[in-house]
């Protein structure tokens, strides 16, 4: 029987595959295969060594970018895709096929859907989809398929549910059978030592290479520990896996051979290693996680920032909520370019010690670890092939999938306000567990590290920053001021049109009016920070929103003092009004008195009336007394171009409304205590009403 | 309809023979303004109770505090002048007229527009929940092309032949360029702009409304002048015969204008919303193109033309792509508003402007 399969690009996608086809071949001798999948990418190197043929189709993922090109670029892949594919559907013509997902797969079982339609291929399709969250080609090419397979229940829900069964994740036999002494005794492992694996996936994890070359002088020091570390065979204009390691380790001393080291560039016998390890450090994905619970092996998971739907962290909160594992989050900071992402290795380093001087713990993590996946997956699956190819109707399955989405919004200003909303829920961010606060706090990390400002759905270092704010995440707070503070200009024609630096206006303005006043930071960099950018900051926004901070965080000193007073002289209004809101809130300075009468005159009204404010908040602190202004009143200029209109019967409406809002409902019954009570309340809301309404009169006028 | 009457009673009777008078542009022009002015302030008033009675209100973008404040007006005044106008144009002009029925087009497409655009705003309780921007261009676009295609082609279009491609300019006697078919585009072009302007600048009691009816007040002249032989000749403009129809439009709009204005003073009783400040643009739109004169709104129209520049430059520009703001808030009388100038004040400036703007394009009349 002829057998195609499809899927690739990451090894999440290829290696579920290669354990089917292994299985299928070692159980029906008749048995052909060809795969299809997509040069240079994992499959192209992986799937020979298996023995199966290989051949290449043209194929991109769905651009995530608003650029125009993207979208045209992948129409055109995608047509040439579906074309070769229907190629090899013609030339091949298999009995089934089975795609795993990845968007390799997409173009044949588009393919396929349209051969299928005229006539032309009559092969069985089994879709797997190893994700808790298909992708979005997957989730289209779902309807071509007679059966779909999710490794996890959550993904049935973006397909016809008629057609799925959750078959869970399959690894290879191998994994099944491990048994850890055996494992030590083969790679030459003592029993005593405490083995770290460390591994970034199939296609290897710079930040989880380098942090690990980090921590590395620090383990050796405790002793005991052996690291063995996979780095996978990456090789980018930035970043060359095996070299940049062998560079890192000659840097730290620890060439060569080394008691506490083992590096291997790709590990084939990875289930020995796992089964060796008493820890992994790894990312996130569905299938290391599978294996690491067959295993029942602890892990510390790094997840992924850029997995498609934030995926990997979902995994990953969903494993340290089972207390098979920890979750251990990417950090950002600034480089001088940009934003990056990277893995705090002495913060790693200390986590793993302090793991494996606990040994209870690490048992407790492997058993809830091995809970955690089906053993039988490849069974399942099969069982499926078979019904498929023998055409036996599935059996009705009945899913009850969970409506709550246990990630959160995608679009940012969504998760903006849920995480808003669940701050003000659980009653302030200090009542947050601390699992939670570090993975919204991650994906604030996310937001920030976001190439882009405003678009969705790449996420905005704007939502970033309000959202430091927010959880009061105080370590990113040199990370604000360094954006605050940054010059990097943007590019000539925004400069041309009124652009300034790479962190636009707003980012700086939100820094300075969502970050550092919801901190409420007053130490010596953020005052710095803040007088810096009243007195040159470009944009006027930032530089109201400075003054007014300075005086609502900081308690009056010369030199706030003066920067404030040198703000008088802004060209904004913006500015002069809020620094003189300012200095009548901290000024202590009474000479301040003849600065200040030179705008008594001045065309604009909202210029004299902050002046006022200042004064009467000067006279209410006692900088200033009654008598030196006894002449000041009249030379006031009190016409103002400005009033506020109000129907004396809207007031009374209002008046009304407020009254019946204000008392309780009469159709119940109260006691006579109660309506003593209620009277009294009543009697001091309008009270309180007459006098707001007083107040409001007055500034009327 | 009142045209046919008299046209017919003075050919049948010879007793009414002064009746001839229903002939004359500028008596129709005048009676049509007066009417069209009469009607909104006789039914106005009762218009507004029925739709307060009705539940339909505004909901005002709440820039500014207070603005929410005592916001009572109610939308759908925009309906009551388009009704008006549509009875008037009825009343009082040639309705076999192809310039009336293009005006006729553009004035019910757009309100049509319009009031989809606010009755999904009421629906949703919110500013922002109207049609979406990207449907509104296409849809304005749509009538844009629509009428070009008639403008341009030979056998439909009103004007005299070879005229409708040329394009002039204030200041210059000859057309100065010959677009052929690129004229389509251009036209749809002009015509969602001014569309889009006249309801950016829709935003405080009173605002638009003036400006408008100085605007249509120097296009009826202008397509007095042209549909007029001798005086086109005079100060050298293009002939045009049955543009004079335009100018009655123009003069019944303008009375329109003026019966909403009696309600629309500030503190607004109604405000006209999309359904009227579409419409009236794109009816501007239209009669800009049909006496051509299309960059003659650029003067005329200068207070439009300045709030839709605020707009592209705040949001398209400045928030969208350089992150920052140019002005405290967009379109501009939101800037004044919030650097502390009363409404009032801000509208009738906004007036003295927009008159003398429009004096200057009635200027550009001789000095060419």
């Amino acid at each position: 029987m002829k057998y195609l399969f499809t899927g690739g690009g990451t090894g999440g996608h290829v290696y579920p595959a290669l354990a089917i086809a292994d299985e299928i071949r070692q159980q029906y001798a008749d048995a052909e295969f060809l795969y299809v999948g997509r040069r240079g990418k994992l499959e192209s190197w992986v799937v020979p060594e298996h023995d199966y043929p290989i051949r290449f189709i043209c194929a991109r993922p769905f651009p995530r970018t608003s650029a125009p090109f993207a979208l045209i670029w992948f129409v055109i892949a995608l047509a040439i895709g579906i074309v070769q594919a229907a190629l090899i559907l013609l030339r091949y013509r298999p009995k089934v096929i089975v795609g795993t997902g990845g968007y390799v797969s997409a173009p044949i079982l588009f393919a396929y859907g349209a051969l299928a339609k005229i006539g032309l291929s009559r092969a069985r399709v089994l879709l797997y989809e190893p994700n808790a969250h298909p992708g979005l080609l997957n989730q289209v090419a779902g309807r071509f398929a007679h059966r779909i397979g999710v490794a996890f229940e959550p993904a049935g829900r973006w397909f016809d549910m008629k057609r799925v069964a959750v078959v869970g994740y399959p690894v290879r036999r191998s994994f099944l059978e491990l048994e850890r002494g055996a494992s030590r005794e083969r790679l030459e492992i003592a029993e005593e030592c405490k083995v770290v694996l460390a591994v970034g996936g199939s296609g290897g994890a710079r930040v989880i290479n380098e942090a690990v070359l980090e921590a590395l002088p620090i383990w050796r020091e405790a002793g005991n520990i052996l690291l063995i570390h996979i780095t996978g065979r990456y090789k980018g204009a930035e970043y060359d896996a095996v070299a940049d390691t062998e560079a890192a380790l000659s840097r730290i001393g620890l060439q060569g051979e080394v008691e506490c080291y083992r590096r291997y560039d790709y590990a084939d016998q990875i289930d020995d290693l796992i089964a060796a390890a008493d820890l992994v450090i790894c990312r996130g994905g569905a299938g290391t996680l599978t294996e690491l619970g067959i295993s029942a092996t602890p892990a510390l998971i790094v997840p992924l920032p850029s997995s498609a739907e934030d995926h990997q962290a979902i995994n990953a909160r969903e494993m340290e909520r089972m207390g098979a594992a920890q979750v251990l989050y990417q950090e950002v900071a600034w480089n001088g370019i940009r934003i990056d992402s990277q893995l705090d290795g002495k913060k790693m380093a200390q986590q793993v010690l302090e793991l494996c001087a606990d040994e209870e713990q690490l048992r407790a993590m492997g058993q809830a670890a091995q809970a955690i996946p089906k053993r039988n997956s490849l069974e399942l699956i099969l069982a499926e092939l078979d019904s498929l190819v023998a055409g036996r109707k599935p059996p009705a399955l009945n899913l009850e999938f969970p409506q709550t989405n246990r990630g959160l919004p995608a679009d940012p200003n969504a998760l903006m306000r849920w995480v808003q909303n669940r701050v003000d829920e659980v009653g302030g961010v200090e009542a947050l567990d601390r699992c939670e606060l570090a993975y919204l706090r991650y994906q604030t990390d996310r937001l920030l590290a976001a190439e882009v400002w405003y678009e969705i759905p790449l996420g905005r270092r704007n939502v970033g920053i309000k959202l430091v704010g927010i959880l009061h995440y105080w370590e990113r707070l040199p990370l604000l001021l360094q954006i605050l503070e940054d010059r990097t200009p943007v590019n000539l024609l925004r400069r041309i049109s009124g652009g300034d630096f790479y962190h636009v206006g707003f980012l700086r303005r939100n820094v300075v009016q969502y970050g550092i006043r919801s901190l409420g930071a007053v130490d010596v960099q953020t005052r710095a920070a803040l007088l810096q950018a009243l007195s040159d900051d470009p944009y006027f926004e930032v530089r109201a929103w400075a003054a007014q901070v300075l005086g609502e965080l900081f308690s009056a000193d010369a030199e706030i003092e003066d920067g404030l007073r040198s703000a008088l002289d802004d060209t904004s209004p913006e500015v002069v009004v809020r620094a003189l809101a300012a200095l009548g809130r901290i000024g202590s300075d009474p000479d301040l008195l003849d600065r200040l009468r030179r705008f008594y005159r001045h065309p604009n009204w909202q210029f004299r009336q902050g002046v006022v404010m200042a004064l009467i908040e000067f006279v209410r602190r006692g900088v200033l007394e009654g008598g030196q202004l006894e002449h000041d009143l009249d030379k006031v200029l009190a016409s103002t171009p400005h009033f506020r209109p109000e129907f004396t019967l809207n007031e009374r409406l209002r008046e009304l409304s407020e009254l019946i809002h204000s008392n309780p409902s009469q159709s119940q019954p109260v006691s006579r205590k109660e309506v003593a009570v209620s009277n009294e309340e009543s009697a001091t809301e309008v009270q309180r009403q007459a006098d707001r309404f007083r107040d409001y009169a007055a500034s009327q006028r | 309809m009142i045209y046919y009457l008299g046209t017919y009673l003075h050919d049948t009777i010879e007793a009414l023979s002064f009746l001839r008078l229903v002939d004359s542009i500028s008596f129709r022009a005048i009676l049509g303004a007066i009417t069209s002015l009469m009607i909104t302030i006789l039914f106005g008033g009762r218009v507004i109770l029925y739709f307060y009675h009705r539940g339909h209100r505004d909901i005002p973008r709440d820039y500014l505090n207070f603005e929410a404040i005592g916001n009572q007006a109610k939308t759908y005044g925009g309906g009551l002048i388009i009704a008006v106008i549509l009875v008037s144009v009825a009343l009082w002009s040639k309705l076999h007229s192809i310039f009336v029925l293009l005006c006729l087009g553009a004035i019910i497409w757009f309100a049509a527009l319009g009031w989809i655009d606010d009755f999904l705003k009421v629906r949703h309780r919110s500013s922002d929940q109207g049609l979406s921007e990207t449907a509104k261009l296409v849809l304005q676009f749509i009538y844009g092309i629509a009428f070009g295609l008639v403008y341009v082609t030979e056998a439909f279009s009103p004007l005299p032949t070879g005229l409708a491609t040329q394009l002039y300019l204030p200041f210059f006697k000859n057309p100065v360029l010959d677009l052929s078919w690129f004229y389509i585009p251009f036209i749809a072009f002009t015509i969602t702009a001014i569309s889009n302007s006249v309801n950016i600048a829709d935003g405080i009691d009173g605002l638009a409304i003036v400006p408008t009816s100085f605007v249509v007040a120097v296009f009826g002249v202008f397509a007095y002048v042209s549909s007029h032989a001798k005086i086109s000749a005079f100060l050298i403009f293009p002939f045009m015969p049955g543009v004079g129809e335009i100018a009655v439009i123009c003069s019944i709009v303008f009375g329109a204008c003026l019966g909403f204005l009696w309600f629309n003073s500030y503190p607004a009783n109604v405000i006209m919303g999309d359904t009227g400040s579409m419409a009236l643009g794109g009816l501007l739109g239209t009669v800009a193109v049909l006496v051509k004169q299309e960059f003659l709104f650029l003067i005329v129209g200068g207070i439009f033309v300045s709030e839709a520049l605020s707009v592209v430059i705040q949001e398209k520009i400045g928030i969208k792509w350089l992150g920052r703001r140019f002005f405290a808030r967009s379109p501009v009388h939101h800037h004044f508003q919030q650097r502390g100038l009363a409404d009032t004040k801000i509208v009738i400036r906004f007036w003295i402007v927009a008159g003398i703007l429009a004096l200057c394009g009635l200027a550009t009349l001789k000095i060419r």
